[in-house]
């Protein structure tokens, strides 16, 4: 590349954003700690060890523009870049605690150095970039490398060696000539938003963030659910370059304000949602996206936005916003997150109204009328409803109306009926039907109107309780093709239990009167004679083998809570069907039991299979049973 | 003459943004239930996602997206209309129309958040419960009691309405304030509407009673929105004439629990097919804005559709076939995303005349009926296939997944067109208001 070309690009601040995060994520936040692990630093000991990279951090933080006066800036940077490059090589070596010590303490003063140089000066190194661009595009390529899965579960020492590489590479890019730029060109949104206000934002963001970090790295569950695995890993690296960019846009766009209440609702509600170990899944993608919709925004706020006249004056900005925001914060975050082990609805709320406070008494100044309506008819409606339910206090309510209450609550109205059609398909397949006179009995009925699974109005006939239970674990495991969600949360308080009551009680008065009609049912003439057993092998495997095979996972998850085993069939016993029988009879017993089930016990019915699939699995099942006498099975 | 409204009140001035943000709030409410909608969609083909969920289940997404539809998109922008009608949009009122779509706005996000919480009433399209049941009714009451102020400050502060007007404001107040109530009963778990008992639907005198609803909503509307041509139209008296012998007939009918294999019941919905032509002669009796036409051209054909299509569905044999299947889904789009979105977007731009364009960009009326016909069309063919094996959706198979992947297509146009609807809209807002000028009218007799 000629070297005028390289000259009026701005490669190089982007590049420099990208290698102090990677150094500050991968090593000081990551490899250190293991490696302080390793060492069998802890405890108290631990905590004077980090302590010693705060005040680092703080003191560099808040002294590095005034060492401005004595050097150039590209001469702190190098300075901060090989300090921050020495404490990962040295962190390498066997330290005793002192050392320790001075290791930490070297590389929160290498950050505090060079975070603060590189952010009052990032114009002089965007060049024809749009500094915003320059600023984004370097923190979410810095978090997308850490987030590449060779690194981030690589040993400490290769972590720490990466994050020294990146810094010595720091160097060698300002060894690149910076463009300087005439003036220091002001956003509209810089006078909006003064220190007063972004300093406690950016402390409330940085809190939260260090706290949810913490509580996921130290809890199994949610570490699995998050930052396990090469997909989660780039999934969350590629959100966090996409949130980055977002943000850069944003930041240039409309100033402040939005990216910090965009961060906000995406940390807090990941913060939120992280409460609910079943919900982790979901706050593992809000958490990059605010983190880094707010890291943007801690590059951008000082380096850009926030209103300076001088170096220096951008110098002490950076200074208090990395010393207060990013080490105090940060230490803040992680004590709460040690003691708590979670962090509290509540302070989320506090959190939330630190940061949106220019938002809401901008909203109160402008929107006065509309605000205090809406509140008037909400809180109208709030105390209204307190005194009719003091007035008419809730009756305790029976397992099974509690249970057809979660029915209610979970919306399975919106994919399974409860009415079985007189003299149709409906009855052979989910019946008997009901009378008008009962549908209505129920308060309310739930019909339904859509039916993405089947009509449940029978139910307690066709299903124990202990098939239900299993299927709302594990939902394409008890019925192959499946597309209903699993729903095994209910079970961690008394609402499943419920659920599997009620539907028991569906159809329960009505098991004989079906037992009946399923006793004269058979497969048609047509499907036995088209009956294939190797497409019958093929659907046991698919529906039969997770209760009917020694290693099956259904039969191994509740084998203690069956009313009997099911029979492994390739060895039997074969207690329900009463052998030796004439093959043709075998096939037709087989087949109903596959299709209906057996009344009694677990054994469900696959009512939507066809005929000929029903037959296909009898068939080759009477083929692999052993009839008394006999020592091949049957052959067909 | 417009019954309601005079000349003056139907320039395209600056006093239109009481309408605009009413249009605002219906479209913010149909994108985020589109975007519900979609992710919905999306649930069927990629089951394994709604581990992401946790407890916010489909089931629950599933109530937030069909109300929002239904009292957001398919209600807010109505309330430009009343505003219009009642003068709330003129004088002192003005400043409250917006705190007024605020708390309706409110009811609707605190519902939403309700029901992903797992409070619900277990009644579709009527699941509010708990402080929501009286949320969203206070929100209703407070339209209400909004109107009348404005409806009694304007009789003080205007010329005199003529009687007619007069009166017919006051019917419609006392119909209005009839709503909040209706939906706090309504929303009760104890009281439920007539059954088919061989179906587990509507039954066929329910249903042309609610369509009758419809038809007045469609008689009316008019008459606060556009200037009646010059002469008589015998078409206007025969509608009229026409819903009062239904109305006759659909008391006669009653309200209890009949099948649709009865004749009296289906032949009684087959009288709704009179409105097929009777609704595009009674729309000609009025001059509409040049604005319009796109528009009213799509909510007459998507009327005709539907009263088609609602009919046919309800036949024996062919209700039997299609009921609780896609078909029925593919024909409750008819009636939403087709007919009454159309004629939603058809009254604003009456109503907004000028600022209209926001409705007119051809991507987005394209998008939207290419759309929401590939999606009839989509959900038509598997209702059909469901109809004879229930299996078909219950244990998906590749046609079925085929099927639910282009209807997701056709959901992300319809969810862009809605986008883009939002968007402009939110531009309009933001220019500041025009001189007022002359209404363009059509060129039609």
């Amino acid at each position: 590349m000629p070297r005028d070309k390289i000259r009026s690009s701005g490669w190089q601040g982007a590049a420099l954003v990208a290698i102090v995060y990677v150094d500050f994520l991968i090593f000081a936040q990551f490899a250190f700690l293991k490696r302080l692990a390793a060492l069998g630093v802890a405890d108290t000991r631990l905590k004077v060890v980090m302590g010693a990279m705060a005040a680092g951090g703080v003191l560099l933080s808040l002294l590095a523009p005034r060492v401005g006066r004595w050097s150039s800036s590209r001469l702190r940077l190098r300075v901060g870049l090989a300090a921050s490059a020495a404490a990962a090589f040295f962190s390498l070596a066997s330290l005793s605690f002192a050392a320790a010590l001075a290791v930490s303490f070297l590389i929160g003063a290498g950050l505090g150095l060079l975070t603060v140089t590189l952010v009052t000066h990032l114009k002089e190194w965007t060049g024809r970039w749009n500094p915003f661009f320059a600023a984004g595009a370097g923190t979410g390529v810095g978090y997308l490398v850490c987030n590449i899965p060779l690194l981030f579960d690589a040993s400490p020492a290769a972590q720490s060696l990466t994050g020294g590489a990146f810094c010595l590479a720091g160097i060698l890019v300002t060894l690149f000539p910076e463009r300087a730029l005439a003036g220091q060109g002001r956003s509209h949104a810089e006078s909006r938003y003064t220190l007063a206000h972004a300093l406690p934002a950016f402390t409330a963001l940085v809190w939260l963030d260090s706290a949810a970090f913490f509580i996921v790295q130290n809890t199994p569950a949610l570490k699995s659910a998050t930052w396990q695995g090469s997909t989660h890993l780039w999934s969350n690296g590629l959100l966090h370059l996409a949130a980055a960019l977002l943000s850069a846009w944003l930041l240039r766009r409309s100033g402040l304000l939005p990216v910090l209440a965009a961060a906000f609702f995406a940390l807090g509600a990941a913060c939120l949602l992280l409460l609910d170990p079943s919900r982790a899944l979901l706050a593992s993608i809000l958490y990059p996206i605010g983190v880094s919709l707010y890291s943007v925004a801690l590059v951008a706020y000082p380096s850009l936005l926030a209103a300076a006249k001088s170096h220096a004056e951008r110098g002490r900005i950076a200074g208090w916003i990395y010393a207060v925001a990013g080490w105090a914060g940060s230490a803040m975050g992680i004590g709460m997150a040690q003691h708590l082990k979670h962090i509290p609805a509540a302070f989320v709320a506090a959190a939330g109204l630190v940061i949106l406070i220019p938002q809401i008494s901008s909203l109160l100044r402008r929107r006065a009328r509309e605000v205090a309506l809406t509140a008037l008819v909400a809180l109208a409606a709030f105390f209204l409803n307190r005194i009719s339910a003091a007035s008419h206090p809730p009756q305790p309510l029976a397992q099974v109306e509690r249970g057809r209450q979660v029915y209610i609550s979970e919306g399975c109205i919106n994919c399974h009926s409860q009415y079985i059609r007189p003299h149709t398909a409906d009855v052979p397949m989910w019946g008997p039907a009901a009378t008008i006179e009962a549908v209505r009995r129920e308060q309310p009925p739930l019909i339904g109107n859509r039916r993405q699974g089947p009509d449940l109005s029978e139910v307690g006939a066709r299903r124990s309780a202990l098939w239900l239970k299993a299927h709302f674990f594990d939902p394409p495991e008890m019925n192959a093709g499946s597309i209903m969600p699993s729903y095994g949360f209910l079970f961690r308080d008394h609402r499943g239990d419920d659920l599997v009551a009620y539907l028991r009680s569906l159809g329960a008065a009505d098991v004989m009167k079906r037992a009946d009609a399923e006793e004269f049912w058979q497969p048609e003439k047509s499907a036995i004679a088209h009956a294939d057993a190797r497409e019958g092998e093929r659907l046991f495997q698919g529906h039969c083998t997770t209760c009917h095979d020694a290693r099956g996972r259904t039969r191994l998850t509740w084998q203690s809570d069956f009313k009997r085993l099911p029979t492994d069939l390739a060895h039997g016993p074969y207690v329900y069907l009463l052998l030796p029988q004439p093959q043709d009879q075998l096939v037709v017993t087989v087949a109903r039991v596959a299709k209906f089930g057996i009344p009694g016990t677990d054994m469900p019915g696959h009512e939507y299979l066809t005929d000929r699939q029903v037959a296909s699995i009898a068939l080759w099942l009477s083929q692999i049973i052993k009839q008394p006498g006999s020592k091949t099975g049957l052959q067909l | 003459m417009s019954l309601f409204l005079r000349t003056e009140d139907l320039l395209p001035e600056g006093e239109a943004v009481p309408v605009a943000q009413a249009a605002w709030h219906g479209l913010f409410w149909l994108v985020v239930a589109n975007a519900v909608g979609m992710m919905l969609a999306a649930l069927l083909l990629f089951p394994a996602g709604n581990r992401i969920l946790g407890e916010w289940t489909y089931g629950r997404w599933m109530m937030v997206h069909l109300n929002l539809e239904l009292y957001g998109w398919t209600s807010m922008p109505l309330l430009g209309f009343l505003f219009k009608v009642y003068g709330a949009d003129r004088g002192a009122t003005v400043q409250w129309c917006r705190a007024v779509l605020w708390v309706w706005s409110a009811a609707l996000g605190a519902g939403a958040l309700s029901w992903l919480s797992g409070y619900s009433s277990g009644k579709l399209f009527l699941d509010w419960s708990g402080s929501m049941r009286i949320f969203f009714p206070g929100a209703l009451f407070v339209l209400w009691l909004f109107l009348l102020i404005a409806f009694v400050a304007n009789r003080n502060r205007k010329k005199k309405a003529s009687l007619w007007a007069t009166a017919a404001r006051i019917c419609g107040l006392v119909v209005l304030l009839a709503v909040p109530f209706t939906i706090y009963m309504a929303s009760s778990p104890t009281i439920y509407p007539a059954v088919n008992p061989d179906s587990g639907g509507p039954t066929g005198a329910s249903q042309l009673e609610s369509s009758l609803a419809i038809v007045v909503i469609l008689l009316v509307l008019p008459f606060g929105i556009a200037r009646r041509k010059a002469g008589r139209s015998r078409a206007m008296a025969f509608s009229w004439i026409v819903l009062l012998a239904e109305s006759v007939l659909c008391a006669a009918l009653g309200r209890a629990d009949v099948s649709h294999h009865r004749p009296s019941q289906y032949l009684s919905l087959g009288s709704l097919l009179v409105w097929m032509p009777l609704i595009p002669a009674y729309y000609s009796a009025f001059a509409w804005h040049a604005n319009t036409r796109r528009w009213r051209l799509a909510f007459l054909w998507w009327w005709a559709a539907l009263v088609v299509t609602g009919w046919i569905l309800f036949l024996p044999g062919i209700l039997d076939h299609f009921k609780f299947t896609d078909g029925l889904v593919g024909h409750s789009f008819v009636a939403m995303a087709g007919f009454t979105s159309s004629y939603l977007i058809f009254v604003v731009v009456q109503l907004l005349g000028e600022g209209g364009w926001i409705f007119n960009r051809a991507r987005s009326f394209f998008f939207w009926h290419f759309g929401v016909i590939a999606y009839v069309v989509l959900m038509t063919a598997a209702g059909w296939f469901e109809g004879s094996d229930p299996a078909f959706t219950i244990i998906p198979g590749a046609l079925r997944n085929l099927l639910y992947a282009l209807r997701l297509f056709a959901g992300a146009l319809m969810f862009l067109a809605s986008l883009d609807w939002l968007a402009d809209a939110t531009e309009l807002l933001r220019q500041p208001a025009e001189a007022p000028a002359a209404i363009p009218l059509e060129k039609t007799a």
